[in-house]
C-alpha cells in the first residue's frame, strides 16, 4: 500500500520532466554531439571530426585570451560581490535608523537588468565621461582612465560594474542568513567575554555558511557564464581585449562556425561543472546546523 | 501489475516527447501561410519578407507599395524585422533549418560569403524584368542574376566632407596624403575637429583600408585578389598595405580626430556634422543621405581616400537587394512581388522618391541630389571608382575589423594587424573548405 502511494507521487514529476527534457536535456545532448562535428551553414552534411574543434579552441590565441578573461572576471566578481555583500549585510543588520532605506538603496541595482546597467554605464565610463569628471572634481586626476578602451583594464572595469550591480542581491541573501541566527548565541558569547571579532568568526561565519554557499555558487556560475555586460559595454573589444567565453561563442556562430561554437559552449559547461560540483560538496561538508 | 503500469506511463511519456520534438522540428512553419489571413477567402497568401532593422527605411517596404500590391494581387506581405547586429545569424539559421522567408533583403557581396548564395537562392535570369536591367553586374554573381533592385547606385566610400567649411577656409580636395595632412592642420587651426573617427564600431575603421587597398591593387597588382583567394599571396605580402594602415593611425596620433575614437560610435556622426563640430569622416555616401534628411541645407560631398596620388573613389558592393530563397513556400507569389516592383510605374515611383540612378531601361533617373550628381560626373562617368576589398573577401570580416580597432587601442602595430588577419583569413578559408588552404 505504502509503495503504491509513493509511486503515485512520482507520476507528478512526469510533466515537469517532460518539459525539462524537451527544453534542456535534448538540446544539451544534441549540442554535445554537434561539438564533435564540422557543423557549418555552407556544409550541412555533418561530418564527425572528433576532437578537432577542441584542438582548435586551444590553439586559438583569442580563445585562450577569452578563457583568461572569463577566469579573471569570475574570480574578481566572486570576491567582490561576496565581500561587499557580506559587509553591507553585517552593517545593515545593526540597529540603524536608516537601515530599511539603505537596504532598499543597495538592493535596487539588482532589480534592473544588467543590460540596462551596462547601457547606462557605457557613456559614464568614456574618457570624458562622468566617472572621470567626478574623479577630477575631487582632485583624483591621476586615477582617471580610459576605462572601456584601455585593453589592459577593460575586463576589470566590466567586473566592477557587475559587482556594483549585484552586491546588493548578495547582501539580501546574507541578511536573510544573519537574521536566522539566534541572538542567544551572541548573548552567551558576551557573557563568556568574547570580543565582537571573535563572535563574528566563531558564530556568525560558521552559521552563515549555507548563505555563503549559495552566494558563492551563484556568483561563480554567473561569473563563468558572463555575457551581457561584455556584449553591451564593449562587444569584446577594443580589438579582442575583453572577449569572454560567451562572446566567443557568439563570434563563432557569426563566422558560420556552428560546430566550433557548440564546442566552446560544451567546454564552458564542462568547466563550470568541474569547478562547481566539488566546491558545492566541499562547502556542504563545512556547514553546521544550529 | 504495478510495474506494467509504470512501463506504460513511461512509454506514453516517451511517445509524447518524441512526437512533440518531431513536430517542433518538422512542421513548425507549415501553417503560417494559410493561418495568417484568417478571413473568409481562406486561400489568401501571405509572403514573409525578412529585412534587417537597419534597412527599415528601404524603398521596397514602404507601406503604400505593399498595400497596392495586396490590392492588385490579394497577396499580403508580412515584414520580419531582424535586429541589425543579428541579421546574418538569424538568416543563416532560418536557411539552415528550412524556415525560410519568401523574400530576403540582403547585400549581394555578403550573401556570397554569408548565406551560400548558389545553394540557397533562385537564379532570376529569366524573370520578365531581367531584360530591362541596364547594369546587370551589380545584381549578378558567377554570371547569374541572383538579386533584384531598381537602382544601380552603389555606396561610395571615401572622405565625406563639409563643403562649406572647405570653402570658408579656402581648401580644395587633396590629391595625396601630404596634401590631406596639410588640410587637417588648417582645419584644426580653425578650431574644428578635422576628422571624426567612430571606432567603437569596429567596421568604421575599415573604410580607409578597404578603399586604399583596393585602389593600390587595381593599379599595381590586378591579380592580387585571385592570388589571395587561392592562397598564393597573403595580405602581409604588400608593404603598401602597412603604409596605408599607418597613415590612418597617423591621422589620429597627430591629433586631427576626436579624442575618444574608441568610445565614439557611428550613430553620433550625423549629429557631429549637423553641429559643424567636424569637417571630415572616412565613410560612405549614406552618411550624406542621413545628414540631408535632418538638414537639407547642409552641403556635404565625398572625395577618394587620399592614400596615394590621385586615388579612385571606393565603391562598396550594392547594398540591400531582394533575394528569393529556393525553399520559399510561395515561390510564384514572391516572383510576382518582384514583377510588381519592377513594373514601370512602381519602379519610377521608387526611383523618384529616393533619388536613385535607375537600373531599368524604361525608367528615367530623376534629378539627383547635388552630391550624387558630383559623384556621377567626377568619378562614375570618368570611371574613377574601384570596388572595395569587401567585394573580394569570401569570409566573415568582423575579425579584421576587430584587429583594426585593436591598432587604435594600442594593442597591435599595422604589421601585426596584417599578420593576424592572414592567420585568421586562412583559417576561415580552410573552415569553408576553399581549395589551396
Amino acid at each position: 500500500m505504502k509503495r503504491a502511494k509513493n509511486l503515485y507521487s512520482y507520476y507528478m514529476i512526469y510533466p515537469a520532466l517532460l518539459i525539462y527534457s524537451i527544453f534542456f536535456v535534448i538540446p544539451a545532448i544534441a549540442g554535445f554531439y554537434y561539438s564533435f562535428t564540422d557543423w557549418r551553414l555552407d556544409r550541412l552534411e555533418l561530418q564527425f571530426i572528433g576532437w578537432d574543434n577542441f584542438k582548435k579552441i586551444f590553439s586559438d590565441k583569442t580563445l585562450i585570451l577569452a578563457l583568461q578573461n572569463t577566469a579573471i572576471f569570475a574570480i574578481v566578481t566572486v570576491i567582490g560581490k561576496n565581500v561587499i555583500g557580506l559587509l553591507l549585510a553585517v552593517g545593515l543588520n545593526m540597529r540603524l535608523r536608516t537601515k530599511n532605506l539603505l537596504r532598499a538603496i543597495f538592493y535596487s541595482p539588482s532589480i534592473l537588468s544588467i543590460l540596462v546597467i551596462s547601457i547606462l554605464f557605457t557613456p559614464m565610463l568614456r574618457t570624458e565621461g562622468t566617472i572621470n569628471n567626478l574623479l577630477e572634481a575631487v582632485g583624483l586626476h591621476s586615477l582617471s582612465q580610459a576605462w572601456l578602451t584601455n585593453p589592459s583594464i577593460v575586463i576589470w572595469t566590466i567586473a566592477i560594474v557587475s559587482i556594483w550591480q549585484s552586491a546588493g542581491f548578495q547582501m539580501a541573501i546574507y541578511l536573510a542568513g544573519l537574521q536566522s541566527i539566534s541572538q542567544e548565541y551572541y548573548e552567551a558569547a558576551t557573557i563568556d567575554g568574547a570580543s565582537s571579532w571573535k563572535s563574528f568568526f566563531k558564530i556568525t561565519l560558521p552559521l552563515l555558511l549555507p548563505a555563503i554557499n549559495i552566494n558563492l555558487m551563484l556568483t561563480l556560475i554567473g561569473g563563468l557564464k558572463v555575457f551581457s555586460e561584455v556584449y553591451v559595454m564593449t562587444g569584446g573589444g577594443p580589438g579582442n581585449a575583453s572577449q569572454v567565453v560567451g562572446t566567443i561563442i557568439l563570434r563563432s556562430f557569426g563566422e558560420g562556425n556552428w560546430g566550433l561554437g557548440t564546442a566552446v559552449n560544451t567546454l564552458l559547461f564542462v568547466v563550470v561543472t568541474i569547478i562547481a560540483i566539488p566546491l558545492l560538496i566541499f562547502m556542504r561538508r563545512k556547514e553546521v546546523t544550529e | 501489475m504495478k510495474t506494467h503500469k509504470r512501463k506504460k506511463a513511461a512509454s506514453i511519456v516517451l511517445a509524447s516527447l518524441l512526437s512533440i520534438s518531431l513536430t517542433a522540428c518538422g512542421s513548425g512553419g507549415s501553417d503560417s501561410g494559410t493561418a495568417a489571413g484568417g478571413d473568409s477567402k481562406g486561400a489568401k497568401v501571405t509572403l514573409e519578407l525578412a529585412i534587417s532593422k537597419s534597412s527599415q527605411d528601404s524603398a521596397f517596404i514602404q507601406q503604400d507599395i505593399l498595400d497596392e500590391f495586396e490590392k492588385q494581387t490579394n497577396v499580403r506581405v508580412n515584414l520580419q524585422l531582424i535586429p541589425a547586429e543579428q541579421t546574418t545569424t538569424v538568416l543563416q539559421t532560418k536557411l539552415a533549418v528550412d524556415e525560410t522567408p519568401d523574400i530576403i533583403q540582403y547585400n549581394l557581396a555578403s550573401a556570397v560569403t554569408d548565406l551560400n548564395l548558389e545553394r540557397n537562392f533562385e537564379i532570376l535570369d529569366n524573370e520578365p524584368w531581367a531584360s530591362r536591367i541596364v547594369n546587370k553586374d551589380v545584381l549578378s554573381s558567377g554570371g547569374h542574376l541572383y538579386s533584384f533592385h531598381v537602382s544601380q547606385d552603389t555606396g561610395m566610400q571615401g572622405v565625406v566632407y563639409n563643403k562649406q567649411i572647405f570653402e570658408d577656409l579656402g581648401l580644395s580636395i587633396p590629391t595625396n596624403y601630404e596634401e590631406f595632412l596639410a588640410i587637417c592642420e588648417k582645419i584644426k587651426a580653425s578650431g574644428i575637429t578635422p576628422v571624426f573617427m567612430p571606432y567603437k564600431d569596429a567596421w568604421a575603421a575599415n573604410i580607409w583600408p578597404a578603399a586604399a587597398f583596393a585602389d593600390f591593387v587595381a593599379k599595381n597588382d590586378p591579380t592580387f585578389f585571385d592570388d589571395l583567394n587561392s592562397n598564393k599571396k597573403k595580405w602581409s605580402d604588400i608593404p603598401e598595405f602597412k603604409t596605408f594602415l599607418e597613415q590612418q593611425y597617423e591621422v589620429y596620433t597627430k591629433g586631427y580626430t576626436n579624442t575618444d575614437v574608441l568610445s565614439d560610435s557611428y550613430d553620433m556622426a550625423v549629429g557631429k556634422f549637423l553641429n559643424k563640430e567636424v569637417a571630415m569622416m572616412f565613410m560612405g555616401d549614406w552618411l550624406i543621405e542621413g545628414v540631408a534628411e535632418q538638414d537639407p541645407s547642409m552641403e556635404l560631398g565625398v572625395f577618394p581616400i587620399p592614400s596615394s596620388q590621385d586615388a579612385s573613389l571606393g565603391a562598396s558592393p550594392l547594398g540591400g537587394q531582394l533575394f528569393i530563397p529556393k525553399k520559399s513556400k510561395h515561390l510564384e507569389e514572391a516572383k510576382q512581388f518582384l514583377n510588381f516592383i519592377a513594373s514601370k510605374e512602381v519602379a519610377q515611383q521608387i526611383v523618384d522618391s529616393k533619388g536613385y540612378v535607375s537600373n531599368f531601361s524604361d525608367v528615367t533617373t530623376p534629378e539627383l541630389p547635388a552630391y550624387k550628381q558630383d559623384i556621377v560626373d567626377n568619378y562614375i562617368t570618368p570611371k574613377k571608382t574601384v570596388l572595395t576589398t569587401d567585394a573580394y573577401m569570401l569570409v566573415d570580416r568582423s575579425e579584421l575589423y576587430r584587429l583594426l580597432q585593436d591598432q587604435f587601442a594600442g594593442g597591435l602595430t599595422p604589421e601585426e594587424v596584417l599578420k593576424a588577419w592572414d592567420e585568421k583569413f586562412s583559417q576561415l578559408m580552410q573552415d569553408k573548405g576553399v581549395a589551396g588552404f
